[in-house]
């Protein structure tokens, strides 16, 4: 049988990631690997969102709900409303990835509204720390899209 | 029936536009500014979304923002409450562009009671009578001087773009003419980025009395009866009144056919108040309000209706159900007007509110936003709430009015709770003896 390499850590660190925030599963998708972590005995929280349009792009990082996030300094917030998409198109790979380094003025990510399609830029140089919006889902002004440090 | 209804505008109106469609379970989606986000419509709210910071150009005024967040959400409708874009014909139009319905009149009705003059002309050609004045753009001195001698002074200048008391200069003869004629264009193109201004008789000890009408897309329109709205300060409604105190039943009737035959005529559809001067037993039309307006209350009180409901109900194509026989008059309701503002020199006085104490009992009914622990922002209009009382008799709203008073507590922001209960205290009030000259001179004693 062929040995799945896995990361111990990664779990303990993600089960308690669960345990503090009282979530029941987490999801965390990288290049071709995968975790999932569900707390035993509970029930799969119903996720109220906005419909999501499927699309063919690779799945992105599911943003865990952290703390107020807008209060840190490379926080990058929405200016307007809208549906936030990670890539130019459905299928081609996403404007960044976490971990890339960033110019400032480089295209982060997309914000569409009627029809119109905007670019948010890097307001600085650094470093994309966190994703915090899934790709094709509605975002509002001044919810925090990515964290630059 | 809509699936889901976006309410665009913030407030008192904004919860009041909630509850409804709550009643009706029809899920609704809040919009606010950063300011607004403990807003208690945004917490009780089935969806909410920040559409900008607190400028209301930036966020309120934003109709891509609204647009978009009606897109995202999957509203079918927006109802605009009152003031923002909700007599912003352009707006109205972009809702139904993008396939959702604007809960209101057609644009095309906006349109034109939003044009002062239009409006008079429109109104002139049904019958309506109308406060004697110019035909229409008063295009220079010349001509004012011309039309002022013709109707006599004092002569009253105003904006046609203007309306809701903004954009009114008063020349007391003639020789005030010429500065008023100018400084009224001067403060309509800054005010309203247009000066076009027209010319009507200054009525000098009017009431003015309001009709609300409701009409569905199917041709039929009722009236609901008149408000008196005469106590006003600077132009602004401070206290309102179901039924006016001066107005007979055989009056409000006549007025009341002549302005639902006119509306039926135009195809008028949704909510709307016709506003007139009421002086010497002669009304005169000065303007229409396409819109559901702050002092609905007290006519939903009186005629046991629910305007924001039918307003949903008639945008969503539902015929009236119901004929102007079927409309009965019970009681008298009077509504105040509360502000954050300080009760003797009006300066407003946004907050943190630290205790807050609604009254109760029969007959009251408070229409606010507030609660304790709410920080009333710097940004928007000053009122925070809407007292209104029903009884059988005006008195007995009157006793009821000054114990509901006595029972509010709002702690930590002034309000103009103590400015209430002096003039409920007024025997000239109480009498129902007031013109909408009235309280400027109370305010000043």
């Amino acid at each position: 049988m062929t040995r799945i390499p896995f990361d111990p850590d990664a779990i303990r660190a993600l089960a308690a990631v669960l345990a503090e925030t009282g979530l029941s599963e987490i999801e965390i998708q990288e290049k071709d690997s995968r975790i999932r972590v569900v707390r035993a005995g509970v029930a799969p929280a119903t996720v109220a969102v906005a419909p999501v349009a499927l699309t063919a792009t690779p799945a992105t990082a599911v943003p865990i709900p952290a703390p107020d996030e807008s209060s840190h300094p490379g926080a990058v917030t929405s200016p307007m409303v809208g549906v936030a998409y990670l890539s130019s198109e459905p299928g081609s790979p996403p404007f960044v990835t976490v971990g890339e380094t960033v110019t400032a003025g480089q295209t982060l990510l997309l914000i569409e509204a009627m029809k119109t399609f905007n670019q948010i830029k890097a307001p600085k140089a650094g470093t994309v720390a966190r994703i915090l919006v899934a790709n094709s889902t509605p975002v509002e002004y001044g919810e925090v899209l990515m964290i630059l440090e | 029936m809509f699936q889901k209804i976006l309410i665009a505008n913030r407030g008192e109106i904004a919860l009041r536009i909630q509850r409804a469609c709550r009643e009706l379970g029809i899920p609704s989606v809040a919009v606010h500014s950063t300011a607004d986000a403990d807003a208690m419509h945004v917490r009780l709210a089935d969806e909410s979304v920040c559409i900008g910071p607190p400028p209301a150009k930036d966020s309120y005024l934003n109709i891509p923002a609204i647009l978009s967040a009606a897109l995202v959400t999957g509203a079918e409708a927006i109802h605009p409450g009152y003031g923002f874009l909700s007599e912003n014909a352009g707006f109205a139009e972009m809702v139904e562009a993008h396939g959702l319905t604007f809960i209101g009149p057609a644009p095309e009705h906006i349109r034109m009671m939003g044009d002062k003059i239009a409006a008079k002309e429109a109104m002139a050609k049904l019958g309506v009578p109308l406060v004697p004045g110019s035909d229409g753009v008063v295009p220079d001195l010349a001509a004012a001087r011309d039309v002022a001698a013709r109707i006599g002074y004092p002569a009253l200048i105003k904006a046609s773009a203007g309306g809701g008391g903004r954009g009114m200069k008063v020349a007391r003869d003639a020789s005030e003419l010429e500065d008023a004629f100018r400084i009224a264009r001067t403060e309509a193109r800054a005010a309203f980025s247009n000066d076009a201004v027209y010319i009507e008789k200054y009525l000098d000890h009017p009431r003015h009395i309001e009709l609300q009408v409701l009409a569905d897309g199917h041709g039929n329109v009722v009236h609901f009866g008149e408000r008196d709205c005469s106590l006003q300060r600077r132009h602004q409604k401070l206290l309102e009144e179901a039924g006016s105190p001066a107005l007979s039943t055989a009056r409000r009737d006549q007025l009341g056919a002549t302005a639902t035959a006119a509306l039926a005529k135009i195809g008028y559809r949704n909510a709307g108040t016709l506003e007139f001067l009421y002086q010497d037993g002669q009304f005169a039309f000065i303007e229409m309000n396409t819109r559901l307006q702050v002092e609905h209350p007290v006519t939903e009180m009186v005629c046991g209706v629910d305007l924001v409901r039918e307003q949903i109900r008639i945008a969503a194509g539902a015929p009236l159900g119901y004929g102007q026989g079927d409309i009965r008059f019970t009681g008298h309701a009077i509504e105040c007007r509360i502000n954050a503002e300080d009760p003797a020199t009006f300066m407003p006085t946004p907050g943190r509110v630290t205790a807050f104490h609604a009254p109760g009992g029969l007959g009251v009914r408070v229409d606010s936003a507030l609660y304790a622990g709410y920080f009333v922002p710097p940004y928007y209009d000053s009122m925070v709430a809407k007292l209104i009382v029903h009884a059988s008799t005006r008195l007995d709203a009157i006793n009821r009015l000054r114990r509901a008073l006595e029972e509010f507590a709002v702690v930590g922001i002034q309000t103009t709770i103590p400015l209430h209960q002096r003039i409920v205290d007024d025997p000239e009030f109480q009498q129902g003896d007031y013109t909408i000259h009235w309280l400027e001179r109370f305010v000043a004693r």
